[in-house]
C-alpha cells in the first residue's frame, strides 16, 4: 500500500516538473530563510547561557544625571571589585575586565598584534571559559603569567605544546604561559585571544584607586542565594560612601541574562535593546515560513483538484477514505521532506554569506540531536497541515460527483486564495518599503556634512617607538613629501573616546551639566583635519609656544559656554587652565545621526595616541603609503605598518545600517519570491478553472489582449489592496525606526508609490504569463476537452 | 440478488428539483443479466449508481443479498462495494499515474491482498483479457478498446458478485464493443450477476432481460430469448 502510493506521488512529481519545481523550491527557500534566521535568534538568546554560574553573575553599573538626562554605564572606578567584594557580604567575588587591549606579541621571529584583556586573577573562576591545560585556579596568580586561546597558541607556536613557553609583549616584558584557553564560543560578549593577570597593570602603573575614574568594567558573582535586590539598594549609596569628590550617582549590578539583549537603557530604565530586533527577526521567520506553507498548500490543493479523476476511481475500487487521506497527507510529507532537505543545502551554502552579513559566525550544529527532532517535527508538521486539505475535502466528496467533475465549478475554493495573495503582498510591500526608507535614511546620513576633509587622511596608533620617535617620524613624512601636514590627536577622528561634563569657564551656571566631547590635538590639526575655521587660528606650537594649553572650541561649545568673543577666554579642564584661540565649525566625531555635541579640541598638554598624516594629493596613494611605510619601519622596526583610512573608517558609521538595508532587501525580496511563485500558481488555476469560458470568448471573436486583461484585473485588485493595508503598517513602523536618528528623513510620499508600483508590476508580470498563456491556447482544445 | 421498492432520488440544485427515481422498483436475481435502456436523463446512471453503492437514495428500500443498504453510511457502503461490486465505465476511467498492472491490481490492494496473491491474480485476469503484454504500458498508450479491456480486467479482478457497467461500449467502435459484450456474457456465463445501461439495441440484445425507463420509472420489460 505504502509503496503504491509513494510510486504515485513520484510519478507525480516526474509528471507535473513545473509544478514540482515551483512548490518545493517555494518551500524550500522559505524553510532556508526561516532556519537562517532562527540560527540568529537561537546565537542572540544563548549568548553567555554557557557559564555555569550564570545566576549569579551580574555586572556593575552607574545611574546618574548629566546632560538632562538620567544616563546609565557601565564603565565603573577600579577600586569598585575589592570594596564588593570586602564591605557587601552579597557578593562573594568581583572580576575587573580591562580596555580590550592590543599587544605585540613576539615569539622567536614572529610578531603578531593580537588584542586581549588584564582581568583579575579570579576571572577563569567566575567564568565559564574552560581551559584544556592550566589550573583556573592559579593560572592568573603571578604576574608573568599570561594565559592564551588555542588559536592564538596554534598561530604562535604551531603544534607545540605551548605551556610554559615564553613570549614577549611589546618588546617590553617577558611572560609564560600558565594556561590554555579553548576558543570562545560565538555566543559571549569577550572577544580576547589572551588574559593577563591584572597586577600587570599595577606595574605598568595604570592601577588606580579613585572613585572618579570610570575606568573598567566590573563584574560580580552573589553568593548562593543571595538578594539582589538587597544589594542594589545598599549599592545606590555607595559613592556616597566611599568617594571623596564625584559622589553623585547610584551603582547597581546587571543579570548576565540580560546583558545581550535588554541593556538599553533610557531614563535610567531598560528600553529596547537588541531584544527588539530579536523579536523583529522572528516575526519575520515566521511569516516568511507561513507564507511558504500556505502556498505549499495552495499549490498542492490547486494540483489535487485535477486528481478527483483518481480520488473517484480508488473511491470506486474500493478505497476506504482514511487511505486516501494517508495518500495525500504522505504525499505532502514527501515534497516538505524533499524540500527540508533543499532547505538545509541552501542554508550551508549560504551561511558564510549569511554569517558576513550580520557579523556572526554561525553554523548548523547536525550533532544536536534536538535539532534533528525539531525540523522532523516540522517537516511531518508542514507537510500535514499543506496535505490535510487536499485529503479531507477530496476524500469526503462522493465518487460520482468527482468522477462528473462537478465539485470543480466550486467558487468557494477561490476566496481564502485570494486572501492569501492578499497576506503575502502585503508582507511584500511593508519590506519593500522599509527597504526603501532604510536607503534613503542611509544616503541622506552619508550626505550630511562631516566638518572635515577624509580624502587622503590616514591615521596610525602610536604603538612601540613611535610616541618617542613622532618628530623625526613626522619630519621625514613632510620632507619626503609624502605628507602635507601630520597631527597627533588624542583619538581616531572618527572616534570620540573622552567627554565630560566638568569643564569650568566664566559664567557658567554651577548646575549646568552640559557633556562636551574632549579631543586633544598637537598642532597643525586643522590644516591636517581639513577643519572649518570660523574664528581665530590653528594650534601653533613654533610660534605660540603656549598653545601646548590652548584649546579650539566648536560652534556648538561657544553656544553653549555662552562666548559672546570666545578668543581668549580660559577654561579649565584636568586641572589645567586651557586658552581659546580658534573656533571650528562642528564636524561629526561620533555618529553621523545625532545632533553634533559641543566639543573642546585640547592642545598638546593632552593625552595623545593617534598620528593623523594628510598625505600629498600630488602624488599616488600607493607610493605615499610604500615611503610611509619605510619611513613607519625605521623608527618602529618591530611593530607592523597599520594605518586607517579615515574615509573606510567613516564609512564603517553606516555599517549597522547598511547591514539592516540588506537583510530587508534580502527578505522582501525572498517574500516577494515566494508570493509571486504562489500567485503563479493561483493565476494557473484560475486559467484552467476559466478555460472553457476563455475558449468560448475566443470563438466569439475576443482577442488575446482583452482575455489578458479579463484574467489580469483580478489580481491587480489583490495587489492594491494589500498596497492599503500594507501602507499604514509600514508607514507606522518606519516612522517609529526613524525616530532612532535625531538627525533623519522624513517618510515620502514616493516611497510608497514606488513601492507599490513595484508590486503591482511583479505582480502583473507574474500573472500575464499565464494569462496570455491561457489566452493564445486553440479554443477548440479546450472546448473538445468538456 | 438485488431487490428495490419504491426507490426515489431526487435532485436538489438551488432552486431546481430533478426527480431522477421516481418511486422505481426492480428486482434482478442472481446469474442475471439484465440491460437497462430508455432515453438521456431518465436516470439510467443515477439508478446504476445507487446499485452500485455510491450514491445512497432518498427515500425506499435497497435489499442487497437480503440486507436493507438503503441507509447504509458511507463506510458501510465502500466495505460492501469493495468486496461485491465491480464497475466498467464509458470513459473507461483508469488512473494515467499507474500501468495497467497496477490499475488492475488496485482493488485487490484496497482488499488487503497479499503482493504474491495480487501478482497471481492480476496475471491471470490481464492474460484472460488478452492485455497480458501490455502489462506495463501506461492507459495513455493504449486504444480505447484495449483499455475498457483493462476496466473490465479491473472490475472482475476481485471475484465481484455483481458487475455494473454503465454505456461500456459508448465510446468503442463496434468491434471493440463486440469484444468487451462478449467479455461480459462470458462473465455472466461463469454465474457474474451483471447489470448495464446501454443505448445500443444490438448490445441490448447479450443480455436476458431489458429493463426500459422513462422518467426515473421502469417502463416496459423485455425478456430475451
Ligand atoms: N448531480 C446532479 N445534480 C442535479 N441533477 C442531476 C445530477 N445528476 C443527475 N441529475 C439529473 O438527474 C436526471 C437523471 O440523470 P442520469 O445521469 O441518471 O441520466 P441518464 O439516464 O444516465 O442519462 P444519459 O443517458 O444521458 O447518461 C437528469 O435529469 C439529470 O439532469
Ligand atoms: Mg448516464
Amino acid at each position: 500500500m505504502l509503496k503504491n502510493y509513494l510510486k504515485i506521488a513520484f510519478r507525480n512529481l516526474l509528471r507535473n516538473k513545473a509544478f514540482s519545481i515551483i512548490n518545493i523550491s517555494g518551500l524550500a527557500i522559505g524553510m532556508a530563510s526561516a532556519i537562517l534566521i532562527l540560527l540568529w535568534i537561537q546565537n542572540e538568546v544563548s549568548y553567555e547561557q554557557f557559564h555555569e554560574k550564570k545566576d549569579r553573575i551580574y555586572e556593575a553599573w552607574n545611574k546618574a544625571h548629566f546632560s538632562g538626562k538620567l544616563q546609565a554605564w557601565n564603565t565603573t572606578p577600579k577600586i569598585l571589585a575589592r570594596t564588593l567584594e570586602k564591605d557587601y557580604p552579597e557578593v562573594e567575588q568581583a572580576v575587573r575586565v580591562y580596555w580590550d587591549h592590543v599587544y605585540l606579541f613576539s615569539v622567536g621571529d614572529k610578531r603578531l598584534t593580537v588584542s586581549g584583556n588584564m582581568v583579575d586573577s579570579n576571572f577563569l573562576q567566575v567564568f565559564s571559559f574552560p581551559l584544556i591545560k592550566g589550573n583556573p585556579k592559579t593560572a592568573l596568580m603571578d604576574m608573568h603569567s599570561i594565559v592564551i586561546t588555542e588559536k592564538l597558541a596554534k598561530k604562535l607556536y604551531g603544534d607545540e605544546d605551548p605551556m610554559g613557553k615564553v613570549l614577549k609583549l611589546d618588546n617590553k616584558d617577558n611572560f609564560q604561559v600558565t594556561g590554555l584557553l579553548k576558543d570562545l564560543p560565538n555566543n559571549t560578549r569577550f572577544k580576547f585571544e589572551y588574559l593577563l593577570p591584572w597586577s600587570y597593570l599595577r606595574y605598568v602603573g595604570e592601577d588606580d584607586a579613585s572613585w572618579g575614574n570610570n575606568s573598567t568594567r566590573t563584574y560580580v558573582m552573589l553568593k548562593p542565594n543571595a538578594s539582589v535586590v538587597a544589594l542594589n539598594t545598599k549599592l545606590k549609596t555607595i559613592r556616597q560612601r566611599y568617594a571623596d569628590s564625584d559622589k553623585e550617582g547610584e551603582m547597581f549590578v546587571y543579570p548576565m541574562s540580560r546583558w545581550r539583549l535588554y541593556s538599553s537603557f533610557k531614563e535610567g530604565v531598560e528600553d529596547g535593546g537588541r531584544i527588539e530586533f530579536v523579536r523583529l527577526f522572528g516575526i519575520i521567520a515566521v511569516f516568511i515560513l507561513l507564507i511558504a506553507c500556505i502556498n505549499f498548500m495552495n499549490l498542492s490543493t490547486a494540483r489535487s483538484e485535477k486528481r478527483a479523476k483518481e480520488v473517484g476511481i480508488r473511491k470506486v475500487v474500493g478505497a476506504p477514505k482514511s487511505a486516501l487521506v494517508g495518500q495525500f497527507i504522505g504525499e505532502s510529507v514527501l515534497l516538505a521532506l524533499i524540500a527540508g532537505i533543499l532547505a538545509v543545502l541552501i542554508v550551508q551554502v549560504s551561511l558564510p554569506a549569511f554569517n558576513k552579513l550580520t557579523d556572526k559566525e554561525l553554523f548548523i550544529d547536525y550533532g544536536n540531536y534536538r535539532n534533528w527532532v525539531f525540523a522532523l517535527g516540522f517537516i511531518l508538521l508542514t507537510g500535514i497541515i499543506a496535505g490535510s486539505y487536499p485529503a479531507f475535502f477530496l476524500s469526503s466528496f462522493q465518487p460520482v460527483k468527482v468522477l462528473k467533475g462537478i465539485f470543480r465549478s466550486s467558487k468557494a475554493l477561490i476566496a481564502p486564495r485570494k486572501i492569501l495573495v492578499v497576506l503575502q503582498f502585503s508582507f511584500a510591500i511593508i519590506l519593500i518599503i522599509g527597504t526603501l526608507v532604510v536607503k534613503h535614511q542611509i544616503s541622506y546620513a552619508r550626505e550630511r556634512e562631516a566638518g572635515y576633509d577624509k580624502n587622503n587622511l590616514v591615521y596610525h596608533m602610536l604603538s612601540g617607538d613611535l610616541g618617542k620617535n613622532y618628530e623625526l617620524v613626522k619630519n621625514e613624512l613632510l620632507n619626503a613629501g609624502v605628507a602635507t601636514s601630520v597631527s597627533k590627536t588624542s583619538a581616531p577622528i572618527t572616534q570620540g573616546w573622552s567627554d565630560s561634563w566638568d569643564f569650568q569657564w566664566a559664567g557658567k551656571d554651577p548646575n549646568d551639566k552640559t557633556d562636551f566631547d574632549r579631543f586633544s590635538a598637537d598642532q597643525n590639526i586643522v590644516k591636517t583635519a581639513g577643519f572649518q575655521l570660523v574664528k581665530g587660528r590653528d594650534f601653533d606650537l613654533k610660534q605660540f609656544p603656549t598653545d601646548s594649553t590652548a584649546v579650539l572650541l566648536n560652534e556648538s561649545a561657544v553656544k553653549a559656554m555662552n562666548f559672546k568673543e570666545p578668543i581668549g577666554q580660559l577654561i579649565k579642564d584636568i586641572g589645567v587652565e586651557w586658552h581659546v584661540v580658534g573656533v571650528i565649525k562642528d564636524f561629526i566625531l561620533q555618529s553621523p545621526y545625532y545632533p553634533l555635541k559641543p566639543m573642546v579640541v585640547e592642545g598638546a598638554r593632552g593625552w595623545l595616541n593617534v598620528m593623523h598624516i594628510k598625505l600629498n594629493p600630488a602624488k599616488s596613494t600607493e607610493s605615499n603609503l610604500k615611503v610611509a611605510e619605510s619611513i613607519f619601519k625605521k623608527y618602529n622596526p618591530e611593530y607592523p605598518f597599520e594605518y586607517k583610512f579615515v574615509d573606510e573608517e567613516y564609512a564603517r558609521k553606516f555599517d549597522d545600517e547598511k547591514r539592516t538595508g540588506i537583510l530587508t532587501a534580502l527578505f522582501a525580496g525572498l517574500t516577494i519570491f515566494i508570493s509571486c511563485l504562489g500567485l503563479f500558481g493561483l493565476a494557473a488555476y484560475m486559467a484552467q478553472n476559466r478555460i472553457k469560458e476563455i475558449g468560448v470568448r475566443k470563438v466569439l471573436g475576443a482577442s488575446v489582449t482583452s482575455i489578458t486583461t479579463l484574467l489580469s484585473k483580478d489580481f491587480l485588485k489583490l495587489v492594491i489592496i494589500a498596497l492599503l493595508i500594507a501602507s499604514p503598517i509600514a508607514g507606522f513602523t518606519m516612522y517609529k525606526w526613524l525616530q532612532n536618528y535625531p538627525y533623519r528623513v522624513n517618510l515620502e510620499w514616493w516611497v510608497f508609490v514606488l513601492a507599490g508600483m513595484s508590486a503591482i508590476s511583479i505582480a502583473i508580470l507574474t500573472v500575464s504569463f499565464q494569462a496570455i498563456k491561457a489566452a493564445m491556447t486553440n479554443p477548440v482544445k479546450n472546448l473538445r476537452t468538456e | 440478488m438485488i431487490k428495490i421498492k419504491n426507490l426515489e432520488k431526487i435532485y436538489r440544485t438551488e432552486d431546481v428539483e430533478t426527480v431522477a427515481l421516481n418511486k422505481l422498483s426492480l428486482s434482478v436475481a442472481e446469474g442475471e443479466f439484465v440491460a437497462i435502456m430508455g432515453p438521456s436523463g431518465c436516470g439510467k446512471s443515477t439508478l446504476l449508481n445507487i446499485l452500485g453503492l455510491l450514491d445512497d437514495p432518498d427515500s425506499g428500500s435497497f435489499l442487497f443479498n437480503g440486507i436493507e443498504v438503503a441507509d447504509f453510511n458511507e463506510r458501510k457502503r465502500a466495505d460492501l462495494r469493495k468486496r461485491n461490486i465491480g464497475f466498467v465505465f464509458q470513459s473507461f476511467n483508469l488512473i494515467d499515474e499507474l500501468t495497467v498492472f497496477e490499475n488492475v491490481e488496485l482493488p485487490l490492494i484496497y482488499l488487503g491482498a497479499r503482493p504474491s496473491e495480487r501478482k497471481q491474480r492480476v496475471e491471470e485476469v490481464l492474460d484472460k483479457m488478452q492485455i497480458m503484454h501490455r502489462r506495463n504500458h501506461y492507459p495513455q498508450q493504449l486504444s480505447g478498446g484495449q483499455q475498457q479491456r483493462v476496466a473490465v480486467a479491473r472490475a472482475v479482478v476481485n471475484n465481484p458478485k455483481l458487475i455494473l457497467a454503465d454505456e461500456p461500449t459508448g465510446n468503442l467502435d463496434s468491434s471493440n464493443g463486440n469484444e468487451v459484450m462478449q467479455m461480459l456474457t462470458d462473465l455472466n456465463e461463469q454465474g457474474t450477476t451483471v447489470v448495464m445501461v446501454t443505448h445500443s439495441e444490438h448490445d441490448a440484445r447479450y443480455s436476458h432481460r431489458i429493463v426500459r425507463m422513462l422518467d426515473g420509472q421502469t417502463v416496459l420489460e423485455n425478456i430475451m430469448v
